[in-house]
């Protein structure tokens, strides 16, 4: 589904990612973890194709970044569903409408947009909100909105970067369970985070630690024990 | 395309004061472009009113031979610039110059001769009314033995030709300017709006919209904006040309489709700086 073979990258300046390798397979649960700074934002902004890999490749789907014309990433990207720490609602629209938003750009029907969009605030448990506009939302509301929006095209997975960094506790474990509810459903999860709290008594989930930009770790999360950070260059 | 359309009106509620902000500054752009061409155009108008008292006189000897008159007339109707030349008898100038003295003209009643000479009175094609054009038919009319003298106002034609001059050359550079100007203000001002809105942006292309997509809806408000803007700056210069005629002189105002041009320059100007600012954000993977 997803696959990082040799993968380095990076921006203008900086080299962010060091010869990644490593899959996650349909209807996996993997946590990403790492300190900030490590480059997990970086490895998600790859999958979405917002940065080409320096070297390596990066597989999405069918989907490969060596031989993807830039036209094409918009299709790779309706296959995703991404969150963000700041929700990226626009602010002007209902949740209904931000939702409904995400279909909108691929030219689907009205009828087709109308059922999906109740169907996902339903599933989410977000009907009552529908008309709500984001500032009228809690965080953990909009979250959930954002979530709605990500899911609304069915993707085969979901991408969250730190989609708990503006919650309190409480909350961020509603959106951690809603989100395993997801993927019971038979939607993938990437999870990005440092709040290391969502982690406890979820021993036997997938975890991949990142450290300075390598992979120091690729297991249950009950083994966790990365392997030495590398020497410094 | 009816949704482009949506988009492109919903645009205008967001980010509310950056786009009043650009419709203001293409139209206050226009308006002072548009303020300016009328200005050259008003004086145009005043340069060819002017140049139309442009007339070359060659007086003839009154012993001038008829036949060699005629063939004169028909020498120098042919000379380049020239639009028309007009034989006038000795009676017709006596006549004109009665004419001209109106009631004084009893002063004049009991000639035994007639004092005023025959001419031709040459005219110049519009185009040909200056020192260079009008000096070289004057000289071809001097040379000929029966012509006694020409006049045709050289120093009032040589400040005409430095005035004429000034103007294009004014003109041009100042219209230059002031479109490079426009054009600066009123990119700056999309850039801006466009800046202010990069949120919506990121957010259209995470959800998979397509480049063209996202261009669509920008560039049809853009369009739409800087056709407001130019409909503004066609009002404002219409309510000042009615006024001016109105309250002070009667000017040369903008012909109908001008004020069309000047919508249409507004929208276009808008969907070029869209195009522009937008690639920023769309060429980035
Ligand atoms: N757009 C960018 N241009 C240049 N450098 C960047 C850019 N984005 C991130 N970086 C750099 O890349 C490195 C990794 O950043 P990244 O955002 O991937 O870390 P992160 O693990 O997500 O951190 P955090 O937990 O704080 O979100 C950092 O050193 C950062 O300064
Ligand atoms: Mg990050």
């Amino acid at each position: 589904m997803i696959g990082f073979r040799d993968v380095s990258a990076g921006y203008r300046r900086t080299r962010v990612l060091e010869r990644l390798s490593f899959h996650i397979e349909k209807g996996e649960f993997v946590f990403l973890t790492g300190p900030s700074g490590s480059g997990k934002s970086t490895l998600l902004k790859l999958i979405y194709h917002e940065l080409k890999p320096l070297s390596g490749e990066v597989i999405v789907a069918d989907f490969s970044s060596n031989r993807l014309p830039r036209r094409k990433v918009p299709y790779l990207r309706r296959k995703l569903g991404v969150v963000f720490q700041d929700f990226a609602l626009l602010e002007n629209r209902t949740a209904g409408e931000n939702i409904a938003y995400a279909l909108e750009v691929t030219g689907a029907s009205r009828t087709f947009i109308r059922r999906r969009v109740s169907r996902v605030l339903e599933q989410l448990g977000l009907a009552d909100k529908e008309k709500c506009f984001p500032n009228e939302l809690s965080g953990g509301e909009q979250q959930r909105v954002a979530i709605a929006r990500a899911l609304v095209g069915e993707p085969f997975i979901l991408i969250a970067d730190e989609p708990t960094g503006n919650l309190d506790p409480a909350i961020s474990l509603d959106i951690l369970r809603l989100m395993i509810e997801i993927n019971t459903l038979g939607t993938a999860v990437l999870l990005a985070t440092h709040n290391y709290g969502l982690l406890k008594g979820r021993e036997d989930f997938r975890r991949l630690h990142l450290s300075s930009g390598r992979l120091v770790f690729d297991g249950p999360n009950g083994n966790f024990a990365p392997s030495a950070p590398p020497a410094e260059i | 395309m009816l949704r482009t359309l949506k988009e492109a009106i919903l645009g205008f509620t967001r980010a509310k004061t950056m786009s009043l902000f650009a419709i203001l500054v293409t139209g206050f752009s226009l308006l002072v472009l548009g303020l300016f061409y009328l200005a050259l155009l008003n004086l145009n108008t005043l340069i060819r009113y002017l140049e139309n008292k442009v007339e070359i006189v060659a007086y003839l000897r009154d012993n001038a031979d008829q036949s060699e008159v005629g063939l004169a007339l028909e020498d120098l109707s042919r000379l380049e610039g020239v639009s028309q030349v007009r034989y006038m008898s000795k009676q017709e100038a006596l006549d004109n110059f009665r004419a001209d003295l109106g009631p004084d003209s009893d002063l004049l009643q009991d000639l035994e001769t007639n004092p005023v000479p025959a001419s031709f009175n040459i005219n110049m094609k519009e185009g040909y009314r200056d020192t260079l054009h009008v000096q070289r038919v004057a000289e071809r009319a001097q040379a000929f033995s029966f012509v006694e003298e020409v006049d045709y106002g050289r120093d009032w034609l040589r400040r005409m030709d430095i005035f004429k001059h000034m103007v294009s050359v004014v003109g041009l550079s100042a219209g230059a300017l002031l479109g490079l100007v426009s054009i600066i203000l009123i990119s700056s001002a999309v850039k801006i709006a466009i800046f202010s809105r990069r949120k919506e942006i990121f957010i259209m292309k995470i959800v998979g919209a397509t480049n063209w997509y996202i261009r669509r809806s920008f560039l049809l408000e853009g369009f739409l904006k800087g056709a407001l803007g130019g409909l503004l700056a066609a009002g404002l210069i219409f309510a000042a040309t009615t006024v001016f005629n109105d309250r002070v002189i009667p000017i040369t105002n903008f012909s109908d489709r001008y004020y069309l041009y000047t919508v249409l320059a507004g929208g276009l100007l808008g969907l070029a700086g869209s195009w522009i600012s937008l690639g920023r954000y769309l060429r980035r993977v």
